[in-house]
């Protein structure tokens, strides 16, 4: 017995040496690292796989860890073990470009891969909304302007559509939706709540004479139930609008389009959220993905540039491209064909191009 | 890999040597009663001093080679390449081995590169040489100098068991590392973050709203961070889980060891243990999909308002994991129990049932309260299912029905999402780690006293 | 005996009926118990297996492939525009097909990765060039969940002429359902007819394997060193707390040391099973301990007198009695230990294998992810077709389990006793 302990201990080591030895002594890296956003992924990853299928390389590994985290990882510093392309739903901000050049990050540069479309669905089961932008800012926002006509705000009284706009249906506002820590949250935010509170034209004229609270009343979301949030896995709010045909869901159009036989996109300002009407800008909600390339690597770890030529092609992102098969909306033709040429030329971002 | 394979069989053959030995040294195997230890600890004995310190030469040399290579490769590299900052060296480093590795050679392969490459394998190979004579030599040192000193006075057993002893206490101090490591990397985050928000806010506070904003040009709502309904949320769900999990349980687990028979018992235990097993990314859908809509639309039925990521939901379907880790430990508790005591109160007239309730269970009891204990902890720190089914609108309540969110999830979609990665909220995520690793460190303390009171030894 | 007073024996007659009652409530109970928690496991098991098991066959369609020797004419032979060849063939098999936007529409029934199976045929085989042969070809995935019935025809992702096409397909026998190997053949895809397990199953294997080498050895010195040897003092004390402790940390926080520690401080790689491997060996570890000393502690102290009194030393008596004895219950400990491993998602979200990996892993450093983790990818796609595919990953995660559990078991049956 003592002695199939002592192996026992013996195989413990062998394998502690075995494999944490290689590991840690030196490891080269012959394929492409990409971090960052979850909305960026689907589309990501339809590239990295066309791209290891066509190329000779190897297939590039792509992780899912948010925007955030994937600046984190991507401006932690130059070197192989740490991501040369970062994926984001939003623009980078200065202040993570300071991080990014406090760490030798100095060169990035910027791609814009196309637009998500973020839509407002129901089951196919319940009616199809029909609403306005106002009508959603005042479904969920906080404070809303008081029903009797001051100029004042009130904490959101409204508990059905109805009440809200005789021509909705009677059944109670429950809509799931993003955590504030998500992106796409942060884009309905901007695009409808905003856009639906400066309709009033004296919450327009307080953006003015005083930000804090215009943005206070426009930017800020219920938090008394009629808006739950409900997590980041698109998927799981489709299921639950299937379950529960009373809600409404907010989400990226690719999950509208997977399941159109299930949901039904609502209909803003007489626009319904096709990828048509997303496309030419007829449909108002749409945000730019991004992603973000380390220029000091390029050249060094195999298959950077190849990969990112096959994202910029126009059979990837293009309109009969294969991205816009997985839900991407392009950019139009002249702006696809400027940023094309730029990512050729690998133009690094400035700073000031962030505002 | 080939030389320690060599290693192994040296430390086998020094191992039969040293039996050997020790047999010759006592006389003939019909001796071997003068040796202080049997022949066998000889064997091992010798077959440490053979093994180990090359090891450890082994694994020495493994983790520094490759430092020492590229050091050594860098320093004759030209000295344009040197002065490059350390990042950009790196990936001329990269470079080499990706050459030395026969990838895809990038770019245009610079001959001071190239030349590198070369001088890095050749010094590889002179090393590798070099690394399996120390090894060689300290095992053949070893071996010989072990093989030298068998005599029958030796104490070899004790030798033995104190290194295995010294082993032992070795790998008892892996918790201790652990927890210093969770500590150190949770540590700092916190920090910072209540740099930002006040402790007491955070730890008194009843409104849990992480709603700051996204960019610094944005206002966010109230963006508190009161960790009270977060906590609350947390207890409420795995409060729910327990309700299910330790009757259910708890039943099973005496049916099992009392009642059923063999053929029954043989067939439950790993049906059980299966549902320990199933991914809880699995249990997180069929809480969110099919429990929930459930809950629901009954409770509409009988005219409650019932929310569609209610608490019951995800409470329920927590505690039917959790079953199988209390019914198991508890089994084996209530095997423990000495057949004796049941005897005993059979012999008295006592029904099966009154034995086990009257006799078995409280004796059992001090180990099953740690079972359950266990499956507490799991209830607490488990995430998906609560992350799928729980909502994350952090209600202060104690109505089953609303939506909860537990510390779990909150960390989850902290740290998950797009927001900057500095910004209060995602170092929210730390801090409440802190908290629920600081809660369960109290609730540990006690319970560990409770035990240790009341814990009986039979026989 | 005197007057009216229930004799003695009806008393206990009537005692009995009652503790009778009692003991049977009781043992139903305990069997409710026992059903009740299989009736869970029996449900969810229907409700995985009513997704997933469609998942198992593979709508594809029947195309007369002609590898015209003028395609590979120019250029490498991997390069070649094997595109070109579903293409024709298509418009031959339709060729009143003829506008762009149509013909469109018709290349969009098979899927995208015919063209790179046909690139493996030719490159395996060069003599196919010039041949005229009819293959079967992987169909799009909206294409298999239409035939598969979990598309309605109505649903608009297909569309009037795509539907038609499918009909006449069905008609001539050249549209059928396969067994799907790609499933257990290939890595990761975007394309759920082209997804596959493997990948994810290597990843799985090679991380566990990590786990059990390291954690089953490491969990048993600890119970063993604490529960035999360790003096009581505050030293072992502050271990036993931390124990516990950590057997109730979220995964997700050693997900957070992983990072810091190993990545950060040990400078391994992201992604990596080795990695990935030792975080779940710190996740595990306290159940294994736990279960190791209640074990340890069942073990009765006859034995340990027994062992001593014949002269054994303390360390033998352990090593050679107790320990074997309570092998089984440190079994029972390391299953519980190793499922909940298996099917652990959190903690790798941090250390990187929360990741889209194609390539299957070759060894203990190489990119991988894990079964649960593609199971969560999956789950977050939006595919349609994926949500059969999540369910058929669930079941192979669930068959390995069976697998492991079973293996134990044979073990644990070999040595359980009772004292």
């Amino acid at each position: 017995m003592l002695k199939k302990t002592l192996q026992a201990f013996a195989a413990v080591i062998l394998i502690w040496t075995g494999a944490a030895a290689p590991a840690m002594a030196d490891a080269a890296r012959d394929n492409l690292k990409i971090v960052g956003s979850s909305t960026v992924y689907p589309f990501a990853t339809v590239v990295a796989e066309q791209f290891g299928k066509t190329s000779g390389f190897k297939t590039p590994v792509i992780e899912s860890t948010g925007s955030g985290g994937g600046f984190k990882l991507f401006c932690a510093g130059v070197g192989v073990e740490h991501p040369d392309i970062t994926n984001a739903s939003r623009r980078i901000k200065p202040s993570e470009m300071d991080t990014c050049a406090a760490n030798g990050v100095n060169e990035i540069v910027e791609v814009k891969i196309g637009y998500d479309g973020i839509v407002l669905a129901n089951s196919r089961k319940a009616p199809p909304l029909k609403l306005t932008r106002r009508d959603m800012y005042l479904a969920l926002a906080r404070q809303v302007p008081d029903p009797s006509g001051a100029q004042k705000v009130v904490p959101n009284p409204y508990k059905t559509w109805k009440e809200i706009n005789p021509a909705l249906p009677a059944s109670k506002i429950e809509v799931l939706g993003p955590p504030p820590t998500s992106g796409t949250r942060d884009a309905f935010v901007e695009l409808v709540m905003e856009h639906g509170a400066e309709s009033y034209d004296w919450i327009k004229a307080l953006k003015k004479s005083d930000e804090k609270q215009f943005k206070a009343i426009s930017q800020t979301v219920r938090e008394d139930g009629a808006y739950i949030e409900a997590g980041e896995n698109d998927n799981l709010i489709v299921q639950k609008l299937e379950a529960n045909p009373k809600a409404a869901g907010i989400f990226g159009f690719s999950f509208l389009d997977q399941n159109v036989d299930k949901i039904q996109g609502a209909v803003v300002e007489n626009v319904s959220p096709t990828f048509e009407a997303i496309a030419d800008g007829s449909y108002p909600v749409s945000r730019p993905l991004f992603f973000y390339i380390k220029k000091a690597h390029v050249g060094r770890i195999p298959g950077i540039a190849e990969y990112v030529k096959e994202f910029s092609s126009e059979k990837a992102w293009g309109p009969d491209g294969y991205l816009a098969d997985k839900g991407l909306i392009p950019m139009p033709d002249a702006e696809r064909k400027q940023m094309a040429a730029d990512v050729a030329r690998m133009k690094t971002l400035a700073k000031d191009a962030l505002k | 890999m080939m030389l320690l394979t060599l290693l192994l069989l040296m430390t086998l053959a020094a191992y039969y040597l040293g039996l050997r030995r020790a047999v010759t040294v006592a006389g003939g195997p019909t001796s071997v009663r003068v040796l202080h230890s049997r022949p066998a600890y000889y064997g091992m004995w010798t077959a440490i001093w053979c093994g180990l310190p090359a090891l450890i030469i082994f694994a020495a040399w493994q983790m520094l080679e490759g430092r020492m290579l590229t050091h050594l490769v860098v320093a004759q590299l030209p000295p344009e390449m040197q002065s490059l900052s350390a990042a950009r060296l790196s990936l001329i480093v990269n470079d080499i081995r990706n050459i030395i590795y026969g990838n895809i050679p990038v770019g245009q392969v610079s001959p001071a590169v190239q030349a590198a490459a070369e001088l890095y394998l050749r010094l590889q190979a002179i090393s590798r040489i070099a690394l399996a004579a120390a090894v060689l030599a300290s095992a053949l040192a070893g071996l010989g100098a072990a093989y030298g000193r068998i005599h029958i006075r030796l104490r070899a057993r004790n030798q033995v068991e104190r290194l295995v002893l010294w082993l032992l206490g070795a790998c008892s101090t892996i918790a201790i590392f652990t927890t210093i490591g969770i500590v150190l990397s949770v540590l700092y985050e916190a920090l910072r973050f209540f740099k930002s928000v006040p402790l007491t806010d955070f730890l008194f506070g009843l409104q849990w709203s992480p709603q700051m904003a996204i960019r610094s040009d944005q206002v966010g709502s109230s963006g508190a961070f009161g960790a009270v309904p977060v906590l609350a949320g947390t207890l409420l769900v795995s409060g729910i889980a327990m309700l299910v999990a330790v009757p259910i349980g708890l039943l099973a687990a005496i049916y099992m060891s009392e009642y059923a028979g063999k053929r029954l018992r043989s067939v439950v235990k790993p049906l059980m243990e299966i549902l320990a097993g199933i991914p809880t990314v699995v249990y997180g859908f069929f809480a969110a999909l099919t429990v929930a809509p459930l809950i629901r639309s009954s409770g509409h039925a009988i005219g409650l308002d019932v929310s569609s990521e209610s608490a019951l939901a995800a409470g329920l379907v927590m505690g039917i994991m959790i079953i199988p880790f209390v019914s198991s430990l508890s089994d084996d508790m209530i095997n423990a129990v000495p057949q004796s005591l049941r005897d005993g109160a059979y012999g008295l007239g006592a029904t099966h049932s009154e034995t086990i309730r009257q006799v078995v269970l409280p004796a059992a009891l001090p180990g099953i309260v740690g079972g359950v204990l266990l499956a507490v902890s799991r209830a607490i720190g488990e995430t998906m299912i609560v992350v799928m089914a729980a909502g994350l609108t952090a209600n202060l309540t104690l109505n089953p029905l609303k939506t909860v969110t537990t510390v779990t999830v909150q960390i989850v979609t902290l740290l998950v999402g797009d927001q900057e990665f500095d910004s209060p909220k995602t170092l929210a995520a730390f801090a409440l780690g802190l908290l629920l690793f600081v809660i369960t460190l109290g609730l540990n303390i006690i319970a560990l006293k409770v035990v240790r009171k009341y814990r009986e030894q039979y026989e | 005996m005197n007057n009216g007073k229930p004799k003695t024996i009806e008393i206990v007659q009537r005692s009995l009926v009652r503790r009778y009652r009692a003991e049977r409530r009781f043992r139903r109970m305990g069997l409710g118990a026992i059903v009740l928690s299989l009736v869970f496991l029996g449900f969810l098991f229907a409700s995985i297996v009513g997704n997933g098991y469609t998942a198992l066959f593979q709508t594809q369609v029947q195309l007369d492939i002609s590898f015209d020797p003028e395609t590979f004419a120019t250029g490498e032979l991997a390069n070649a525009d094997y595109p070109r060849l579903i293409k024709e063939a298509l418009y031959k098999a339709f060729p009143q097909v003829t506008a762009r936007g149509e013909r469109r529409a018709l290349t969009g029934l098979v899927s995208s990765g015919a063209a790179f199976q046909l690139r493996q045929m030719v490159l395996a085989d060069r003599s196919l060039i010039g041949t005229r042969r009819s293959i079967w070809l992987p169909a799009d995935d909206d294409v298999d969940m239409l035939v598969k019935g979990h598309l309605s025809r109505q649903a608009g992702r297909l569309s009037e002429a795509q539907l038609a096409w499918i009909g006449q397909l069905q008609s001539q026998g050249k549209l059928a359902k396969h067994f799907n190997w790609t499933l257990f053949t290939a890595g990761d895809s975007r394309e759920p007819e082209l997804a596959g397990i493997l990948g994810a199953v290597v990843g799985s294997f090679y991380t566990l394997l990590v786990t059990l080498a390291l954690s089953f050895p490491l969990g048993v010195a600890t119970a063993v060193y604490l529960e035999e040897f360790a003096p009581r003092s505050r030293w072992t004390d502050l271990i036993e707390v931390n124990i516990n402790n950590l057997a109730a940390v979220p995964s997700i926080v050693f997900g957070l040391l992983g990072l810091a520690v190993f990545l950060g401080a040990f400078g391994m790689p992201r992604s990596a099973p080795v990695v990935g491997g030792m975080v779940l060996t710190l996740m595990t570890l306290p159940t294994i301990i736990i279960a190791s000393r209640a074990a340890l502690q069942a073990v009765p102290p006859s034995i340990r007198d027994a062992a001593l009194g014949v002269g054994a030393s303390k360390m033998q008596m352990i090593l050679h009695h107790v320990l074997p004895l309570a092998l089984p219950g440190m079994l029972t400990g390391t299953i519980i230990g190793m499922a909940r491993a298996l099917g652990e998602t959190a903690p790798l979200l941090m250390i990187g294998m929360v990741a889209f990996i194609v390539d299957i892993p070759g060894g203990f450093t190489d990119p991988a992810t894990v079964l649960p983790v593609q199971i969560y990818l999956w789950a977050d796609s939006p595919e349609r077709a994926f949500v059969e595919r999540t369910a058929a990953a669930t079941l192979a995660l669930l068959a390995f389990l069976i697998v492991m559990n079973g293996l134990a078991v044979v073990l644990r049956r070999r040595f359980e006793r009772r004292w």
